[in-house]
């Protein structure tokens, strides 16, 4: 599989670790009543056959946490952009 | 006795300047490393990336890159190594002057880091010096589709590397960490053997 | 020495003027340029070549191609013996030799052949039923005495002495093959500018041109051949020769393997052996050509019988007959072809054998032109001869039987498709009615076919459909192709309707040459509900062998189909997956063997630790002094030393391999905050302090120092063995959880060189390190102090009052390129005070005295409530792990906690690992209270102790419980006591 980094140009596979689902949101609050929330956050992911937004990282390159689409069934990738859009701002 | 220290290359005993491997036609590749290089890392501060920029060009003349590639400013490389992230390469502020001087520039718009003691820089270059990369680098170096101030991190033979191009004789740069010099060392030996190259005094 | 008794007067593309020698089981014989072993065993005429796998029956030479099932040998000699080469492929050498395998004593008298006699216990599914029970008779009897009897060639068993190389290649067009369709493929291609790379697996360009003898444009094809290879080379194309194309990954990655060297005796000087190629390519055209069926009738696997087009192959590149009476037996127009290019050459062809039931009309006109007698809708139906073909008798429709003498026997049952690139992505081929052949299904992105390989098997058919390939290759990677002259050929017959199989009742009709697979194996796995392809492949190891069943697959398919009563593509066949044909090991490892195995990172003192005679240990990449022998010491000996050392005077030793992460920018303490249990934003500039880092779910992910250099300044060591995973996880915060902090990280583990300088004298020693100045008293430089100095003459240093021995103790950074000659300076000026160095064996016994956690406490199942740093869990702020570490479950008492443990016996050993239950209470799993993560021999305490997690254990201080090694079978009585062992009240770190 190959990833275009917005930054680097398309690389190899084995330059990128995957962590998984980008659209979890880690929750702010502390309270008690959070405990779902964080349980949700910690641990339960979606496994979709389809397109899925997922965080690699691009630790033999630039080091730029990515956003990347796949479509879980054909590796197929629809999207790549930095994690942090705020990046170099 | 302890003073002053020596300043120790992490090539140290395995450069020797003479000529190797194949000895048929042309030399391959000439290697020479280049020491006493001032390198530091330079990372904009949030939110200060224009009035960074902006510093960069009064002091040195130079358009920090906002990809992977390498401007000249004066007396000082600039290689786009991320985004919002350089490394910068001198010769004229040799070793730790360079983080010293770029802090002083670059205070309140960039963190910078010295990186001198932790890279060995070595310049590849001639007719093979493609063939030679190409056997460790996963990047394509073609000049149609790397320009000749291209830049890359990335990794040759499962180390880590920054590259740059420095001409289209062609010649290229690369910064590895200064532990894996040994293992570089006798990767790249392996590699240029087959076309013969010869290493230069650093 | 043999004369070359079956090369031909004339003819094949063979330089006759140059002689080469070589030996085949000892035997010297002649061959010439251009050969390969197999033309060259058969233009000496042997037949005979290798023993098949499991029945050791006799084998010659099947195919001319990288397809071949048989004819496998042992290819060089010494450190450089290959196994299981096939001879097809192997270029011949001056100087080659090459062994027949798999059998004993001689080829020609194999003891093992008995196997023959036992078929009926060596049939399908025979390893599933014999071997059941009792599971010890599998290695001690039957798994020696399968080995011996059924298998392949021997691998060398001393180290590969040649190179092998790895490279990288890109370009825009990949196409593989160079028969007629891929060089017309990478022609329009390079035409229109792209950039190509052509891969052959030959070592000459022309694939099914080389075999045949066919016109393009009116003349002999080879000269177009020429002519292409010529225009290639002006254009931009790399042309590989001698490389396979074996494997294809995803995003237009593929792999081929090069032999850059396995055609001459040895590789010249500095040149590698072969190169692994990962190539990407934006687009890539497959042009493989197609594979010959041959046909599953009783014997068909004696020596003599071949594939219809490989007789060609030989006869009209080699210039080699196979025999001198040929029958030729098929079931397609194409095959007859054979018989002509035989009889034009001499060859008498004595019977054309159709199995078709309608007599066909071109296959009459070449028997004519042949002058051979034509035995329509009639099968060979026995073969006579062991060691060689004797004599076949031809069934007739009539029920009449001819006996006909012969010593070649060419079969045919038609082409299949190279398309076993085209699947490796999980494409599935489709059945092709009118080619009776599977062809490639849905390509993956990037990927074509062209010519036989996509069931276009004429020769105009081929050149169109390359052409085609070519130019729409060159169109999506953005080139606008001209228009170019069409090559003119003429499309070849290419009328099939197979048979398949022929029902004889004789003899074993084999499917799977390579492992010994035939009919009855598949009727009868079939009767036993085997139905399936993948199923019929587990259970009869039909396509198993290392040909992947390249020529038996199909048939194999068709038997099934037969016996279920069901049609060819209704069964379909098994998945091909790469490597296409078999790939070293060596070419894999390139140049990652031996020390080079993976990169070692050196510290910057192993220069010198190595002069000191240092043994080294590695430590994830790193490779670190584990301990420094003196003369006449054991290794305990030397760990004892180095702790006492440090624990009465001053030891050194080289930490600089703990990850180094600089922390700047204006929220730089905000941050660290966040990822730390404990605070940081309040830490003065000039101190240091223990921190403590969790995953979110709670447990413990990494602990380490982190001192604070200037206001928005810190410096963050982790453990050696996290420094990565920490530095991805910090710019996972940093980038993804809190993008509006203003906060820079960088690694500097690389720059700083650091040194622990650890002991009673270590203050003496640094005073005669640190330029004057600077005051590094215990007043004015307290424990926990840092700050940015100067040493041995104006280098910059970074010096911290950490311990980790549990002594006074230091730690001094300076720029690596510094590394050696500090280590030498400190070693010189800690001379007067006793200074020794200490690995990172002493430096472990060290903080297991202490009681620091390490790796063995943290070890992803730990909290911080386990380990005894529940206070360091700040309460005023949100950080990584908070909430999941305030789960009732992690806080629950009753969860095993950090504890050290005494033996009883002071002359016992804990071991690691070892399981702890109540005093009296049996050793099960429900007992199981607990584990020893770490173990130490103290030279302090004069015997062994250890650390471990305990259920309630700090409650339970003073408890003996029972150290349970069931590994070993030891147990030792232990007391339970708080982790630090030596001054609990710390008082000597503070001195
Ligand atoms: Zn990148």
């Amino acid at each position: 599989m190959r990833i275009k980094c917005p930054y680097c140009g398309e690389r190899a596979l084995e330059e990128f670790t995957y962590r998984g689902d980008a659209t979890v949101k880690r929750p702010r609050s502390l309270e008690s009543d959070a405990a779902e929330a964080w349980t949700d956050y910690v641990y339960f992911r979606h496994n979709p056959a389809g397109l899925h937004r997922e965080h690699w990282y691009h630790g033999a390159g630039c080091h730029a946490w990515l956003t990347v689409t796949r479509d879980t069934r054909t590796h197929e990738i629809v999207a790549v952009e930095f994690a942090d859009k705020r990046e170099g701002t | 006795m302890s003073r002053p220290l020596a300043s120790v290359s992490g090539l140290a005993g395995l450069t020797v300047p003479g000529s190797y491997g194949a000895k048929v036609g042309e030399l391959g590749v000439t290697i020479a490393e280049r020491t006493g290089l001032g390198i530091a890392t330079v990372a904009a501060c949030k939110g200060k990336s224009e009035a960074l920029k902006a510093a960069a060009r009064k002091a040195y003349g130079v358009e920090l890159p906002e990809r992977s590639i390498v401007a000249s400013g004066r007396d000082i490389l600039f290689i786009g190594t991320g985004p919002g992230q350089w490394l910068a390469v001198s010769e004229k502020y040799a070793n730790e002057e360079l983080a010293r001087e770029l802090a002083g520039r670059l205070q309140g718009l960039a963190s910078v880091a010295d990186q001198s003691g932790g890279r060995t820089v070595i310049r590849i270059s001639g007719p093979r010096a493609r063939d030679v990369l190409a056997k460790g680098l996963p990047i394509d170096l073609d000049p149609r589709v790397f320009p000749s101030n291209g830049a890359a991190t990335s990794t040759i033979s499962l180390m880590g590397v920054q590259l740059w191009q420095a001409d289209d004789t062609p010649a290229y740069e690369l910064a590895i960490f200064r532990s894996l010099s040994g293992s570089f060392w006798r990767w790249l030996a392996a590699s240029a053997a087959e076309f013969g190259y010869e290493v230069k005094p650093g | 020495m043999t004369s070359q008794s079956n090369r031909l007067r004339d003819g094949g593309l063979i330089d006759r003027a140059k002689t080469v020698r070589f030996s085949f089981d000892g035997e010297t014989l002649t061959g010439y340029q251009g050969d390969t072993l197999a033309s060259a065993l058969l233009a000496n005429g042997k037949k005979l070549v290798g023993r098949s796998f499991k029945y050791h029956r006799p084998r010659g030479i099947l195919t001319a191609g990288s397809e071949e099932p048989n004819a496998l040998v042992e290819l060089r000699t010494g450190a450089r013996r290959e196994p299981n080469t096939r001879a097809t492929t192997i270029e011949l050498y001056d100087g080659l030799e090459a062994a027949s395998q798999n059998r004993w004593p001689s080829l020609k008298f194999d003891v093992m052949a008995v196997n023959q006699l036992f078929a009926p216990i060596f049939g399908a599914g025979f390893y599933y039923k014999t071997f059941m029970w009792p599971a010890s008779f599998w290695e001690k009897v039957y798994e020696p005495a399968i080995r011996r009897a059924a298998g392949l060639g021997r691998a060398a068993s001393a180290p590969d002495p040649d190179h092998y190389d790895k490279a990288h290649a890109f370009c825009d067009v990949l196409v593989i093959g160079s028969g007629p369709a891929g060089l017309a493929t990478a022609l329009e291609a390079a035409r229109a500018g792209a950039r190509v790379i052509l891969a052959e697996e030959d070592f000459r360009l022309g694939g099914r041109l080389l075999a045949e003898r066919y016109e393009i444009d009116g003349k002999p094809a080879l000269d177009w051949v020429r002519a292409a290879e010529e225009e290639l080379a002006s254009l931009d194309c790399r042309i590989l020769r001698r490389t396979t194309v074996f494997g294809v990954y995803d995003g237009g990655t593929y792999a081929a393997i090069e032999r850059v060297n396995d055609h001459v005796k040895l590789p010249p000087a500095h040149e590698p052996r072969q190169r692994l190629w990962k190539i990407v390519a934006r687009q890539a055209v497959v042009a493989a050509g197609a594979i010959e069926r041959p046909i599953v009738f009783g014997d068909n696997d004696r020596p003599g019988i071949m594939l219809a087009g490989a007789v060609r192959t030989y006869v009209n590149r080699y210039g080699v007959t196979p025999g001198r009476r040929a029958v030729v037996f098929t079931d397609n127009d194409d095959a007859f072809q054979t018989a002509v290019d035989l009889a034009d050459h001499g060859v008498e062809v004595v019977a054309m054998v159709d199995a078709r039931a309608m007599p066909s009309v071109k296959a009459k006109e070449i028997a004519a032109k042949a002058k051979a007698p034509y035995f329509a809708n009639s099968v060979v139906q026995r073969v006579r001869g062991r060691q060689a073909v004797k004599s076949v008798d031809i069934a007739a429709p009539n029920g009449e039987v001819h006996r006909i003498d012969c010593d070649l026997l060419a079969m045919s049952g038609g082409w299949n498709p190279t398309l076993h690139l085209t699947t490796h992505l999980n494409g599935k081929p489709v059945w092709n009615a009118d080619l009776s052949a599977l062809v490639p299904g849905a390509l993956p992105p990037g990927m074509s076919v062209a010519g036989a390989s996509a069931g276009q098997f004429g020769l105009a058919a081929c050149l169109a459909s390359g052409r085609l390939a070519g130019t729409e290759a060159a169109k999506a990677c953005g080139f606008k192709p001209k228009r170019h002259k069409a090559p003119k050929a003429a499309d070849e017959s290419t009328e099939a309707s197979p048979v398949w199989q022929v029902e004889t009742s004789r003899g074993k009709a084999f499917v799977d040459f390579q492992n010994d697979v035939t009919i009855s194996d598949i009727k009868l796995a079939a009767r036993e509900g085997f139905r399936v392809p993948e199923h019929l492949k587990r259970y009869t190891t039909l396509g198993m062998a290392t040909d992947q069943g390249k020529t038996g697959n199909l048939n194999g398919a068709a038997v099934l189909a037969n016996v279920t009563g069901r049609y060819v593509g209704a069964v379909g066949t098994t998945t091909f997956r790469p490597p296409f044909t078999p790939v070293a090991i060596s070419a894999l490892a390139g140049h990652h063997r031996g020390p080079d195995f993976r990169p070692a990172r050196l510290a910057p003192s192993h220069k010198w630790a190595e002069e000191q005679g240092a043994v080294f240990v590695e430590t994830g990449p790193w490779l670190r002094a584990l301990y420094y022998p003196r003369a006449g010491e054991s290794p305990q000996d030397s760990v004892n030393r180095e702790v006492a050392n440090v624990r009465t005077q001053v030891g050194v030793c080289d930490v600089s391999t703990l990850g180094k992460i600089e922390v700047q920018g204006t929220d730089a303490g905000v941050f660290l905050d966040r990822v730390y249990a404990n605070t940081f934003s309040t830490l003065p500039v000039g101190k240091a302090r223990y921190g403590l880092m969790l995953r979110e779910d709670g447990f413990v992910m990494d602990d380490g120092t982190t001192a604070r250099l200037a206001e928005d300044r810190y410096f963050m060591t982790t453990t050696t063995a996290n420094a990565v995973k920490v530095m991805q996880h910090l710019e996972f915060c940093q980038q993804v959880l809190w993008p509006e902090l203003d906060v820079q990280l960088v690694s500097v583990t690389e720059q700083w060189a650091q040194y622990a300088v650890a002991g009673p004298r270590a203050r003496d020693v640094l005073q005669r390190l640190v330029d004057p100045g600077h005051d590094i008293s215990n007043e004015a430089f307290p424990y926990l102090a840092c700050g940015e100095i100067n040493v041995c003459g104006g280098v910059p240093a970074r010096l911290y009052r950490l311990s980790f021995s549990g002594e006074l103790a230091y730690e001094i950074g300076v720029p690596a390129r510094y590394g050696d000659a500090l280590i030498r300076a400190i070693m010189m000026e800690g001379a007067a005070f006793g200074i020794q160095p200490y690995g990172t064996e002493a430096l472990g016994v060290l903080r297991i005295e202490k009681g620091h956690p390490a790796g063995g406490e943290l070890n992803g199942q730990t909290t911080a409530h386990d380990l005894g740093f529940g206070k360091l869990l700040s309460a005023k702020k949100d950080f990584i792990g908070r909430f999941m570490a305030a789960r009732p479950v992690l806080a629950d008492a009753n969860r095993e906690k950090f504890v050290g443990l005494r033996p009883l016996d002071r002359e016992a050993r804990i071991r690691a690992g070892a399981h702890l239950v109540p005093k009296d209470a049996e050793a099960t799993a429900k007992n199981d209270q607990g584990y020893v993560t770490s173990i130490a021999y103290s030279p302090s305490l004069g015997h062994w102790l250890a650390l471990g997690m305990l259920a309630r254990g700090p409650e339970r201080h003073g408890e003996v419980v029972r150290a349970v090694d069931p590994l070993r079978g030891e147990e030792v009585l232990a007391e339970v006591v708080p982790p630090c062992f030596v001054d609990p009240e710390g008082e000597r770190l503070r001195v």
